[in-house]
């Protein structure tokens, strides 16, 4: 089976310093893999590094997506391609309504596919039904693109915005940060009506609590740029009793 | 000096125009337009009301003064905005500066004719009552050299369906051409319409247009005056628009300026009655070398009056944008509101916009706020639309064009804001 993601040896910087040194992570298709860690660890940088954000420097490594060199990618032939990132702070975009930015985002998913546009009608069903996995009013789909939504309303929209998208490779940088229970798992719902046996998820959080509901496969813990621990779903609850400083503790005396 | 030799060009046409002289009203108001325009000549950038926009360049020795008779080109982006206002529309055609239909008419309660020497009309009363010759150089300038006044004269009461569209062109084929359109609108009590009024040349030579629209909305009419200057010829254009609104009246302007090398645009509005309103909305979008420069003065003079102003432009290249916006509140103009916004976005490191509120509030019970913002496109925004797979290009017109059609989302008639916001989006895709 050809894995869906493979990172080797991934180095990256910003302005010099270095985030991510040697980060090694295969996912094969119908896994979901946790990426656990304390603040300032590289989980963001992670996920940034991988939806392609410019500031970041990749300075060494590879990443492998379906076979092709996702380094090599601009940020939209990612997503093109089948890879999402859920973003920690959505952006709020005055003007756009959240259909027109879909059409624009789907459209051009199907162009890169060789595929017509969908007719109205069609992709105004497929909107009002993708929106109901994560119970969104269809009156979102008029206004600005997040703009005075609610911080649980703009990560409903952000997995609303996967469910149309359909991504093979989908990253979720602190999806559940400043989500209350009933928000958590509203969203954590709709993540799991989109698992399927050949997509792959990666789930970046802080804390044990989403994993309730998103179950993952397999867990890893980042600590300073590096994976320092990989284990079953059973690890996530020993960080949540034990915290994270036995494993900063250990991996130092490792280093 | 260019400008000395235009100068010099309009005193021999006063000169001519005194031997000529008659005691017509006409004639005496176009006298004073000469004597007034000697007094206040071209403004340098030295004086502050033209400090960003250099208008002695465009103002040359050789330029041909005046209404012609020669035979005229329509402009197609005239007849273009025509079709979008529908097949009721009412055209007037001024081609260089003169009304190209000769009799009066009278339809469904408004007369439309050219005032001209030797008319004898109630209207002659409003002609330069708004507009003051003595205050402003191109107020001046057009009264000396206009041909005659479009008057577009609402009755009482009269509810006008059908748009009007007063298309302002000039063609320059043979020649270079100042020309000087004067449009009078007076919308009795009770009255409203639509007034379109749209600018263009034809023709490979130099064309200055010098407009001046006199708006007068009396007690409870509601009077929509869009203006759109989208030249792509080789026109320049440099245009006043007044107008006083009495009690309970609205005045609602529109400005569009999608193109054209040279625009200033003066507008002043004066809210003279208790409860009168006037809505002043603007939009730009520019790239390569173009320039449009709008000041605005909203003038409180009575109480219990409101206005509300937006303006937005977006810039390209090395174009250029100034806003200059006054809003006056006289002493006595108690429990006034006055809002004010005005936003652009620079798309160039070497496009400029040039912004500056103006409040200057006498009475002491009045809502009153401004702001200007200048900035770029969010560049999280960007990358949050190609983390979508929207490209790059893409999600910056896509961001643009929500920028600017928020102003147009506001413009009357439904089938001139669908041209308009097909005229942007083609804007912007052209110029990235």
């Amino acid at each position: 089976m050809t894995p869906i993601l493979e990172i080797t040896n991934l180095h990256a910087s910003i302005d010099g310093n270095e985030i991510l040194k040697g980060i090694n992570l295969t996912i094969q298709p119908g896994e979901v893999h946790a990426v656990m860690g304390p603040n300032g660890s590289g989980k963001s940088t992670l996920a940034s590094v991988l939806a392609g954000r410019e500031e970041y420097t990749v300075t060494e490594g590879t990443v492998v997506f379906h076979g092709h060199d996702l380094l090599d990618m601009s940020p939209e032939d990612r997503a093109r391609e089948g890879l999402f990132l859920a973003f920690q702070y959505p952006v709020e975009i005055p003007g756009v309504s959240t259909a027109n930015f879909l059409k624009s985002a789907v459209n051009a998913q199907r162009a890169h596919r060789g595929l017509s546009p969908l007719e109205p009608a069609e992709f105004l069903a497929l909107m009002k039904e993708r929106m109901a996995l994560v119970e969104m009013n269809p009156a979102f789909l008029q206004r600005s693109l997040n703009e005075g939504f609610s911080g649980g309303e703009k990560k409903r929209n952000e997995i609303f915005q996967m469910a149309m998208l359909e991504p093979t490779l989908a990253i979720l940088d602190e999806t559940d940060s400043g989500l209350d229970i009933d928000a958590l798992r509203i969203v954590a719902n709709g993540v799991n009506a989109q698992r399927t046996p050949h997509n792959g998820m990666i789930v970046i959080t802080h804390y044990q609590r989403l994993l309730n509901y998103i179950v993952p496969d397999v867990v890893h813990v980042l600590w300073n740029g590096r994976i320092v621990r990989t284990g079953g779903k059973d690890l996530a609850l020993t960080l949540e009793e034990r915290g994270y400083d036995w494993i900063k503790t250990e991996s130092s005396v490792e280093a | 000096m260019s400008v000395s030799a235009f100068t010099e060009r309009i005193r021999s046409l006063a000169q001519h125009h005194d031997t000529a002289a008659s005691e017509d009203a006409y004639a005496a108001l176009r006298r004073h337009g000469f004597s007034a325009f000697e007094r206040l000549s071209i403004p340098t950038p030295r004086h502050e009301e033209w400090k960003y926009t250099n208008v002695t360049s465009i103002f040359d020795g050789t330029l041909v003064i005046g209404a012609t008779d020669a035979a005229q080109r329509p402009a197609t982006s005239g007849a273009e905005i025509t079709r979008a206002l529908g097949a009721d529309v009412i055209v007037l055609h001024v081609q260089n500066g003169r009304l190209q239909q000769d009799e009066h008419s009278v339809i469904e309660g408004v007369d439309l004719y050219d005032l001209r020497a030797g008319a004898t009309t109630d209207d002659l009363q409003f002609l330069a009552s708004i507009a003051k010759v003595d205050d402003h150089p191109f107020v001046a300038l057009n009264t000396a050299v206009h041909d005659s006044t479009v008057v577009i004269h609402l009755h009482r009461n009269v509810h006008l369906e059908r748009p009007i569209h007063v298309v302002c062109s000039a063609d320059t084929t043979t020649s270079t051409q100042l020309h000087a359109p004067r449009v009078l609108v007076v919308a009795e009590s009770g009255s409203s319409a639509l007034i379109v009024e749209s600018h263009h040349t034809v023709g490979e030579h130099a064309a200055v247009c010098v407009p001046v629209t006199e708006v007068v909305v009396q007690a409870g009419a509601h009077l929509q005056h869009v203006k759109i200057v989208a030249d792509e010829g080789q026109g320049k254009h440099v245009g006043y628009t007044a107008a006083t609104v009495a009690r309970d009246a609205t005045y609602a302007s529109h400005v569009a300026c999608l193109a054209g090398a040279f625009t200033r645009n003066d507008l002043v509005v004066q809210l003279i009655e208790p409860s009168a309103s006037a809505i002043l909305n603007g939009v730009s979008v520019l790239h390569g070398s173009e320039m449009a420069d709008n000041h605005t003065v909203v003038d409180h003079r009575a109480p219990h009056c409101r206005s509300e102003e937006l303006y937005k432009g977006v810039y390209d290249d090395r174009s250029v944008g100034v806003f200059n916006g006054k809003i006056f509140v006289q002493p006595h103009a108690q429990k006034t509101e006055a809002y004010q916004s005005s936003h652009a976005l620079l798309l160039s490191d070497r496009a400029r916009m040039n912004a500056k509120p103006q409040l200057e509030i006498w009475a002491d019970d009045v809502k009153c706020s401004h702001g200007a913002t200048t900035g770029q496109l969010n560049e999280e925004a960007v990358f949050y639309m190609q983390a979508r797979g929207i490209d790059r290009a893409a999600a910056k017109a896509l961001m643009t064009y929500a920028f600017a059609a928020e102003v147009v989302e506001r413009f009357p008639h439904e089938g001139l804001r669908s041209l308009l916001e097909q005229h942007i989006a083609q804007k912007l895709e052209v110029s990235r």
